[in-house]
């Protein structure tokens, strides 16, 4: 921690990044929060515990204007790297327009979890971390921590991927029922997309009201309508950062359907999983004459 | 049990086209009962239904001495305007209203009144100028100072040209320099250099102004030159609403409440509101 | 006030009896998703009194998320409309914290100011509200510094308190709790001042000044204030603090056509969204975070005190607990009422 604050201090100091955006303690007990320097002095305050479960890469949206103020260095975990790449993809802006961070993570905390300082059980874990096999990043302009090894089994297997795989082997009926009920709980906060940092749409099609695409009532036709909708747009980009269902405040499992999404786009695209390279393009996006089309029936 | 958002029906009567994307409906209440009872105080707005797209909300453009209807007028800007300048006269829309504050047009019985408008901020002042012209005797001098961007964007053309024939009336109409035609005869220039121009008095005067809010600011800063203090000068703002009435949480500009406290508004009280409008 | 006493099993023969009645009992009750809201209860096993707080307030027992007001018919020119006249069964909110039933009063003031919205106001004539003191408060909890307490009756129309013999003391505090009880006079028992109840809930101070917090807002050289793009920096606008929050009274009106006919519907609305303030010409007076930050938190401590005499806040500590970024509004009060002089 001590040398990412002086490497942090430094940048500011030589003028190479004008904000740092990285993690400080929380007001609550266990809990951390996105916190942004812009003098050495406030580099104090930046820490990374595994509390540290925001997905700060939401920053460097449009939705925000820090990208704007100069160049960006970042406090990055291995998940919010992927986010990262997935941006680049999307051309939200260059690499070189940002400095990553990179930490090195054992696991970040459930939702629920209070962390008090103790190395985490898995069960204390959130269940992105399970499947990550990216504990050391490969991707930074600057690394800290020690190095960590991945547990992660196959891809698209194990933690999250055993609930994907239970409800897909649920029949027709019963994954309506499962995702309708599930669904009816949504209170459209709309959370879900506000820190999803790949929901960054200038106008997002729920406040199109020419004609009115999504239906803004939290009824069942209209959750239906968007819980899908933003399953439908996040597919084959979704970097399994789990923000979405951890500020769900009706849990609704997002994690579910979105790495529902995510399986399918493996299994789909010859193994692509979205955040790994920033050289190819997302599948829904690109077209290539050899194209699988056996799942055009 | 008295459902506050449930709007009274009115059927329009007649349509004026004064502009491409302007239009102005005279509407009746289907409810005879209504029709005859239904008061309003000239400032007041209403919220129409286009059923099936929503609501908006538009000053009442008639004067309040006129009984048995009322008229709006809107630009065709966004989902509800679209889908009300497609309706046909005949066809049936929803009122709720009347809401908000009122002009205090007795408090200006006995002065001299000038009213300042832009483009399609005339409606709620047409009304006002209706009302007080209907009791002309009761006030002094009366001017108008009126400008669009274009001869194509002055609304109430047919009005505009009777206030000009009018001998108890001094009318200025200008366009924006770029907006006039080679007929045009009136002045060219923004409104509020035209205003200057015009060179009213502040004697004993109450300045009414309606406009964009760039133009509301320049020609509060004329005004001021002329000698107008905030107390003589009066506006009608707008914000987005949605239930009129206070308790939707929308249209607040700090803690007043456009649609309760408005939105007629003196200088000095819209002096003192935050900027959060 | 009154004081009467439910027994150990007081509580069970309570819910029993409402069920039979047909009046609907609302508590705190753990859904299948495993979080605490308010929702019908037919058997005191149901309730869950240990939590601290259900997730969300149980302001959609007078103010649902989403309603209809009214239904239309297009036919020709002429269009026929139905106002919705919902069936609002007696109800008896059982079960609500303190804090919760304080913001009723709050919310009240808005759904009665000048005009009389009955979409509420006969919800809440149905509506009896028996709260339950707190013995258990977490970090987020701040009652108190709001002037309000764990073991307060603002709001109640009957505070029950938990007796160290596992039953309640009940406060009887308002004509519609002494009709309730009397309509129950057998399972509302004599009740004593000496029974020993449950030490109530320590809910520690802030420090901070209402008072001082709302002369610091008044101040107009405040409203432009660095303060409010510090606070607002990392709040992402998701509404989530304006969906939990008990006084949040925000809502849209919209219509939803199905062919030829529809509905008008009333949904809840956030101040926090983007699009909540923009005008149909583009125009936004509040486009950025810091801005909209300012109006949710000048509301809770400046406009509902100004325009309805009452409370804005009542220190439920909702926000706090679903912000997915740690936006603390106690943080912000603290901030604010020691710049205040």
């Amino acid at each position: 921690m001590e040398s990412l604050r002086s490497k942090a201090k430094e940048l500011l100091q030589s003028g190479d990044v004008t904000t740092i955006i990285g993690y400080a303690a929380g007001t609550k007990k266990g809990k951390t929060k996105p916190y942004f320097a812009y003098t050495p002095e406030e580099c104090e305050k930046l820490i990374f515990t595994p509390a540290c479960v925001n997905n700060l890469v939401i920053y460097l949206t449009r939705k925000f204007d820090f990208m704007k103020k100069g160049k960006v260095a970042i406090v990055a975990k291995g998940c919010d790297i992927k986010t990262i790449n997935v941006l680049i993809q999307e051309n939200q802006f260059k690499r070189e327009d940002i400095l990553i961070l990179g930490v090195t993570c054992d696991g970040v905390v459930d939702k629920e979890v209070v962390y008090d300082g103790n190395t985490l059980s898995d069960d204390e874990k959130s269940i992105k971390c399970i499947t990550c096999d990216v504990n050391t990043p490969t991707d930074f302009d600057h690394l800290f921590g020690e190095g960590v090894e991945s547990n992660a089994l196959e891809p698209m297997t194990g933690g999250i991927y055993d609930e994907v795989d239970r409800v897909r082997g649920l029949s027709q009926s019963e994954k309506w029922n499962y995702w309708m009920e599930h669904f009816d709980r949504c209170i459209k906060c709309y959370a879900c997309k506000k820190v999803c940092p790949l929901c960054y749409c200038d106008v997002c099609i729920t406040e199109k009201n020419r004609p009115q695409w999504i239906e803004t009532s939290a009824h069942s036709r209209g959750n239906y309508a968007w819980n899908i909708k933003r399953a439908m747009d996040l597919s084959g980009r979704c970097t399994f950062c789990g923000e979405c269902d951890r500020s769900c405040p009706a849990e609704i499992p997002l994690n579910v359907i979105n790495q529902e999404m995510s399986k399918l786009n493996y299994e789909a695209f010859e193994g692509y999983r979205a955040g790994y390279q920033t050289e190819e393009i997302p599948p829904f996006v690109s077209f290539k004459e050899d194209d699988k089309e056996d799942f055009i029936r | 049990m008295h459902n506050l958002y449930v709007p009274h029906l009115m059927t329009i009567e007649d349509i004026t086209v004064e502009t491409p994307d302007v239009k102005t409906f005279q509407l009746v209440f289907k409810d005879e009962k209504m029709r005859d009872s239904f008061e309003f105080k000239t400032g007041q707005f209403g919220e129409y239904s286009a059923f099936g797209h929503g609501e908006s909300t538009f000053c009442i453009a008639s004067a309040d001495t006129r009984k048995g209807y009322i008229q709006c007028t809107f630009r065709k800007v966004g989902k509800v305007t679209e889908a009300l300048s497609r309706l046909e006269i005949g066809d049936t829309i929803g009122f709720r209203g009347p809401y908000g504050n009122t002009f205090p047009v007795d408090q200006w019985k006995g002065k001299n009144l000038i009213f300042v408008a832009g483009g399609i901020a005339l409606p709620p002042l047409r009304s006002v100028i209706w009302t007080v012209l209907d009791q002309r005797e009761d006030f002094g001098d009366i001017t108008i100072v009126y400008g669009a961007r274009s001869v194509a964007d002055l609304v109430y053309k047919e009005e505009l040209k009777h206030w000009e024939e009018r001998k108890d009336v001094k009318m200025v109409t200008t366009v924006d320099p770029g907006g006039e035609t080679p007929e045009w005869k009136g002045k060219v220039g923004f409104v509020p250099t035209v205003l200057e121009e015009t060179n009213p008095s502040s004697e004993n005067t109450i300045a009414i102004v309606c406009g964009p809010p760039i133009m509301i600011k320049f020609s509060l800063q004329s005004l001021e030159k002329l000698g107008f203090t905030e107390d003589q000068v009066i506006s009608t703002l707008e914000n987005r609403m949605k239930c009129g009435l206070g308790k939707c949480g929308r249209c607040n500009v700090g803690n007043i409440y456009v649609c309760k406290d408005g939105p007629v508004f003196t200088a000095a009280e819209i002096a003192a509101m935050p900027n959060d409008f | 006030m009154t004081l009467k006493l439910l027994k150990e099993d007081g509580l069970k023969k309570l819910v029993e009896a409402m069920n039979a009645a047909d009046t609907r009992v609302v508590g705190p009750k753990k859904n299948e998703a495993g979080m605490v809201i308010y929702d019908e209860v037919s058997q005191v096993s149901q309730l869950d009194l240990d939590e601290i707080i259900g997730r969300y307030s149980p302001k959609d027992a007078f103010f649902p998320q989403h309603e209809t007001v009214m239904r239309y018919k297009l036919d020709g020119t002429n269009v026929h409309v139905e106002p919705e006249k919902p069936t609002i069964k007696e109800t008896v909110l059982l079960g609500v914290r303190p804090c919760d039933a304080a913001a009723v009063i709050s919310l009240n003031s808005v759904f009665t100011w000048d005009y009389i919205d009955n979409l509420f106001t006969e919800r809440k004539k149905k509506v009896t509200i028996i709260s339950v003191a707190c013995n258990n408060a977490d970090e987020s909890c701040f009652c108190t510094s709001v002037g309000y307490a764990p073991d307060g009756t603002e709001g109640s129309d009957i505070l029950l308190k938990k007796t160290k013999e596992g039953g309640y003391l009940a406060e009887v505090v308002t004509e519609e709790g002494e009709a309730l009880v009397a309509r129950y006079s057998d399972i509302f028992l004599e009740g004593n001042e000496a029974t020993e109840i449950e030490p109530i809930a320590e809910v520690a101070d802030l420090g901070v000044s209402i008072d001082k917090i709302k002369a610091w807002l008044d101040d107009p050289k405040n409203f432009e204030h660095k303060v409010w793009d510090d606070l607002a920096a990392k709040c992402v606008g998701c509404g989530g603090c304006t969906f939990v929050c008990p006084t949040c009274h925000c809502f849209d009106l919209v219509d939803e056509p199905y062919g030829d006919q529809g509905k008008r519907v009333k949904n809840w609305d956030g101040c926090q969204f983007d699009h909540f303030t923009l005008h149909a010409s583009g125009h936004n007076p509040r486009e950025h975070q810091s801005q909209r930050w300012r109006n949710r938190f000048s509301c809770k401590f400046k406009i509902y005190p100004d325009r309805f005499e009452k409370k804005g806040c009542v220190g439920c500590g909702r926000c706090i607990r679903v912000c997915p970024v740690n936006v603390d509004i106690t943080e912000a009060m603290t901030e604010i009422s020691e710049m205040s002089v």
